[in-house]
């Protein structure tokens, strides 16, 4: 996995790619999000159009991420969900609690709405 | 052991999570010359790796001196993956639903469940020297 991040309108954007599938990979991703956390940027939208797949390991950063967030007045959104992913979210029923926009910029947007 | 070894159609690794990757490697590279389709390998691929992540997390205990192994076979087009560790092993009716209201938001407890989702079966075995969970898919 190799991990990109920069900021647009004020929101962070964490563009994973290739697998999420535990160990120093999964640890890169799981950083990065508890530093924006710490840092005060608490809104955050993980762009997953470059990942491959991911396992329970890629799922629990996403959900812990998003609860901690929720508890600290912040927000995670998901945008670009592969077909992979996706159906990963049904079987997990994850798909009810995520928000998922198709594009970067229509989950960038969807802060602003409050 | 301080390298992964390959022999034949098996890998052995230290028990570490950063050998996940060459698990992966090798696995997704026999399925590819089976010319298995690339969303099945992505479902087996996504499944070994949550098999080794519990083999050295939960059946080794993080114990980075004990071995992973990793064997993988064909017969009658269903593929057949074993996953060992050094560990005492579990039982799989006792994981807790990890979609039930109150698990929902939890950050562990999906790996067995989401293997058991895409895999055709799932198999426990325990014996004095370790434990294998061995699943199938079939490859049609
Ligand atoms: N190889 C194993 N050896 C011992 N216990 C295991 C093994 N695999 C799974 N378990 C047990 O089953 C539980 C559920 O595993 P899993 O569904 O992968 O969730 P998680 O790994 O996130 O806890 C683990 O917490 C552990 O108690
Ligand atoms: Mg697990």
């Amino acid at each position: 996995m190799k991990l990109s991040d920069r900021t647009q309108d004020g929101i962070v954007v964490l563009s994973p790619s290739g697998k999420i599938m535990g160990g120093p990979d999964a640890s890169l991703l799981n950083d990065k999000l508890h530093q924006c956390i710490e840092s005060d940027q608490k809104k955050i939208v993980v762009d997953l159009a470059g990942v491959e797949w991911m396992n329970s390991t890629g799922l629990g950063i996403l959900i812990s991420s998003y609860t901690t967030l929720r508890n600290n007045g912040g927000e995670l959104k998901l945008a670009n969900v592969t077909d992979k992913i996706h159906s990963l979210l049904v079987i997990t029923k994850l798909v009810s609690v995520f928000e998922a926009h198709d594009s970067v910029d229509e989950a960038v947007g969807a802060f602003g709405q409050g | 052991m301080d390298k992964p070894v390959i022999k034949g159609n098996t890998i052995t690794v230290p028990s570490k999570l950063d050998h996940l990757a060459d698990v992966d490697l090798f696995i997704e590279g026999i399925l590819r010359g089976y010319g298995t389709d690339e969303s099945l390998i992505a479902d087996i691929a996504i499944s070994v790796s949550e098999l080794v992540n519990n083999a050295v997390s939960h059946g080794n205990q993080g114990e980075s001196d004990k071995i992973v192994s990793v064997s993988i076979e064909k017969t009658n087009g269903s593929v057949s993956i074993a996953v060992t560790d050094e560990g005492g092993g579990f039982n799989p009716g006792e994981i807790a639903n990890p979609v039930a209201d109150e698990n929902l938001l939890k950050d562990v407890g999906r790996g067995i469940f989401i293997v058991n989702s895409l895999m055709d079966t799932v198999e426990t075995k325990k014996s004095d020297k370790g434990t294998t969970v061995v699943i199938t898919k079939s490859l049609q």
